[in-house]
C-alpha cells in the first residue's frame, strides 16, 4: 500500500479489469450461451432477464432507499395491462407505442401510490402499498373492460411488432431483444446507484434524520425513487406480457410482489448484481423443480428462502464478492 | 449583526414544559455554550432551532429571517448544520460517501441521477480537505461502522463542518471521548473562522470554559443565567443548581 496515495490501485488497468471481470464474464454468458441452448430453455433465460429487470427495480427502492414495499407488482402488472388493453381494444401491437405508454402508465400509478403511501413509514408503508396493489387487483378482476371476453385477464398477446418488414420472431430473437432492454435498464440503474441521488437513497436508509439536517428533502427523494422504480417495473411488465402472452389480475397481486422481494433477498440487497443473481436462482430453480415435481415449487421456494436467510444473511452476492475479494488479493491487485 | 434570535420559545410534551419561554440571541461569529443539568431541555432547544421539533409557542429568527415554520432541510440550505449527541452517521457507507453526502446536501447536484458522485472534482477536494483536517483521509474507503468511537465523533463534526455552515450546532461533541480527544475538539472549535457562529451543548467543563465566549444556563426548560464565563463561574444560582451536586460530593468525600 506504499504507493496507494499517489496512484489508487483500482484505477490501474489491471485493477480495472479485475473489478469489471464479473460484468465481463456475465455479459459473455448472457450474450453467447443461450444461442446454443434448446428453444425452450431460451425462453427460460428470457423469463430470467425479465424478472432480473423487475428485481433490480425493487432493489432500488428496498435495497437502497430501505423502503419495503409489498405492492411492487402494481407497476409490473400495469405495464402488462397497457400492452393487453392496447391490443384488445385498439388493436395496437407496435412496441414503439406499447412500451413507452406502459412505462408512462406504470410511473403515473407510482406517482399516485407513492404520494399516498410515503406519508407513512415502516410497517405502515408496507401495508399501504400492499392495500393499493390489491385495489388494482380487484379492479382488474371486476372491470370487464380489462378482461378478454369470458375469462380473467387478457389473453392472446402476440410478440411485439417492431415495425420491421418480413421479420419473424423466434425464441432466440426475443431473447436478444429482452437482453438489449435488460442491458439498458441495468446500465441506467448502475448510473443511478453511483450518482449523488443514488447515494442519497442509501443515506436515507441509514439515517433519515441526518439527511434532513444535511439539507435533503428526504420525502422528495423517496417519492422520486418510487416513481423511477415504478417505471422500471413497468418495462418489466410490458416485456412480461409479450413473453407470457397472457396478463391476468394475478400479475398485480401480492404473489407477484413477493417474487422480486425473494429475488432481492436471496441475491443480496443493495448490490447491483444481487437482484440479477436472485432472479436467476429463482427462475431456474422453478424451471428444474417443474421438470421433476411441479406441485412442490412453493415448498422449494420457501425452503430456499429460509436457507438463505439462515446461512447467508446478505444474500448470495455476499458469498460471491467474498470469493472475488479472495481471488483479487491472491493476485495482489484489488485495493483493501 | 445577530445570527440567531429566539423569542419566547416553548415546547410542551404533554404537561411537561421541556422548554419554557426561552429568549436569547447569538451574534455572528460568537461561541455560545448552553449548559444545564440532565433533562434541562438543551437537546430539545437544539431540535427546535434546527427544526426536528416545532415549538408550542415562540419564534425563531435566523440571519434576520423567521424560520419558525421552516423544515429542517430548508434551514440547512440557509446555513445551519448540526451534530448529534448520539452518533448519527451513515454507518454502512464509507467515510468518503458520508462526507460527499454532506457536501452535496446543499447543492443542486443532490438530485443528479446520471453523473457519478465522485466525478465532482471540487466537492471531492473539499471532502479531502475536511477529512484531512479530521485526520481521516487515509480511512476514506472504510465503512463508518468499522471505525472507533473517537473517529466516529470526529466524522460527526467533520460532516457538520463540511458544507461550510454559517451556524454550527454541536450537541455534546465531547461526550464519551478521552481527555486528549476532547482537547482536540476544543482546538478544532477554536480554529474555526470568525464568520462561523457556534452553538454548543456540553457537560465537559474543560470544553465549556475552553471555548465559550458566553454561557447560557438552562434549568427545567428556563434560562436562569446568561453571561460571560467568568460571570457564570461565580453566579451563586448556577453554583447551587449545577455545581452544587459536585460540592456535595466533595463534602461527602471530605467527611
Amino acid at each position: 500500500m506504499a504507493n496507494a496515495k499517489s496512484e489508487p490501485i483500482h484505477r490501474t488497468l489491471q485493477g480495472q479489469l479485475i473489478r469489471l471481470s464479473p460484468f465481463i464474464v456475465g455479459a459473455v454468458i448472457l450474450f453467447l450461451l443461450p444461442a446454443f441452448l434448446p428453444a425452450y430453455v431460451q425462453t427460460i433465460w428470457t423469463k430470467f432477464l425479465i424478472f432480473a429487470i423487475f428485481a433490480t427495480s425493487f432493489d432500488l427502492i428496498y435495497g437502497h432507499a430501505g423502503l419495503l414495499s409489498l405492492g411492487h407488482a402494481a407497476f409490473f402488472g400495469a405495464g402488462g395491462y397497457v400492452v393487453g388493453v392496447l391490443l384488445l381494444h385498439y388493436e395496437i401491437s407496435s412496441f414503439w407505442i406499447c412500451a413507452p405508454l406502459g412505462v408512462i402508465v406504470a410511473s403515473a400509478i407510482a406517482a399516485v401510490f407513492g404520494f399516498i403511501s410515503l406519508r407513512v413509514s415502516g410497517m405502515y408503508f408496507l401495508l399501504v402499498t400492499f392495500a393499493l396493489a390489491q385495489l388494482l387487483y380487484s379492479i382488474a378482476w371486476n372491470w370487464l373492460w380489462l378482461n378478454s371476453p369470458g375469462m380473467q385477464g387478457i389473453a392472446g398477446i402476440a410478440r411485439p411488432d417492431l415495425g420491421i418488414p418480413s421479420f419473424r420472431w423466434t425464441p432466440i430473437y426475443f431473447y436478444y431483444f429482452v437482453l438489449i432492454i435488460f442491458v439498458l435498464c441495468f446500465y441506467l440503474v448502475y448510473r443511478i446507484m453511483n450518482s449523488p441521488f443514488g447515494c442519497s437513497l442509501r443515506g436515507i436508509r441509514e439515517s433519515e434524520l441526518r439527511m434532513e439536517s444535511l439539507g435533503y428533502n428526504t420525502w422528495f427523494h423517496k417519492y422520486i425513487v418510487f416513481i423511477v422504480t415504478g417505471a422500471f417495473a413497468g418495462i418489466a411488465g410490458v416485456l412480461f406480457a409479450y413473453f407470457n402472452r397472457l396478463i391476468s389480475p394475478v400479475h398485480l397481486a401480492v404473489g407477484t410482489s413477493f417474487l422480486p422481494m425473494c429475488m432481492v433477498i436471496i441475491g443480496g440487497t443493495g448490490t447491483l448484481l444481487g437482484p440479477v443473481i436472485g432472479a436467476m436462482v429463482i427462475v431456474f430453480v422453478e424451471y428444474f423443480s417443474s421438470l421433476f415435481t411441479p406441485e412442490r415449487w412453493p415448498l422449494i421456494l420457501g425452503g430456499l428462502f429460509v436457507a438463505v436467510i439462515m446461512y447467508s444473511r446478505g444474500g448470495i452476492m455476499v458469498y460471491l464478492s467474498e470469493i472475488w475479494k479472495r481471488i483479487g488479493t491472491h493476485y495482489g491487485s484489488t485495493q483493501s | 449583526m445577530e445570527a440567531l434570535r429566539v423569542e419566547g420559545l416553548s415546547k410542551d410534551f404533554g404537561g411537561v414544559h421541556a422548554v419554557h419561554h426561552v429568549s436569547f440571541n447569538v451574534e455572528i461569529g460568537e461561541r455560545l455554550v448552553i449548559i444545564g443539568p440532565n433533562g434541562a431541555g438543551k437537546t430539545t432547544l437544539f431540535n427546535l432551532i434546527n427544526g426536528q421539533l416545532s415549538p408550542t409557542a415562540g419564534r425563531i429568527y435566523f440571519l434576520g429571517q423567521d424560520i419558525t415554520e421552516m423544515t429542517t432541510h430548508r434551514r440547512a440550505h440557509l446555513g445551519q448544520a448540526r451534530s448529534f449527541q448520539i452518533i448519527n452517521l451513515f454507518l454502512n457507507l464509507s467515510v468518503l460517501d458520508n462526507t460527499l453526502l454532506s457536501l452535496h446536501g446543499t447543492k443542486r447536484s443532490r438530485l443528479q441521477m446520471f453523473r457519478s458522485m465522485k466525478s465532482y472534482g471540487n466537492l471531492l477536494s473539499n471532502a479531502q480537505e475536511s477529512l484531512e483536517a479530521a485526520a481521516l483521509w487515509e480511512k476514506r474507503d472504510e465503512l463508518v461502522k468499522n471505525l472507533s468511537y473517537g473517529e466516529q465523533r470526529r466524522i460527526e463534526i467533520a460532516l457538520s463542518l463540511a458544507s461550510k455552515p454559517k451556524l454550527l450546532m454541536l450537541d455534546e461533541p465531547s461526550s464519551g471521548l478521552t481527555r486528549d480527544e476532547g482537547s482536540e475538539i476544543i482546538a478544532l472549535i477554536r480554529n474555526l473562522g470568525p464568520t462561523i457562529t457556534v452553538l454548543i451543548v456540553d457537560h465537559d467543563m474543560d470544553l465549556v470554559f475552553g471555548v465559550a465566549e458566553r454561557i447560557i444556563v438552562l434549568h427545567y426548560g428556563q434560562i436562569i443565567s446568561n453571561g460571560k464565563p467568568e460571570e457564570i463561574r461565580v453566579d451563586p444560582k448556577v453554583r447551587e443548581i449545577y455545581m452544587g451536586a459536585e460540592e456535595c460530593i466533595d463534602r461527602a468525600r471530605a467527611d
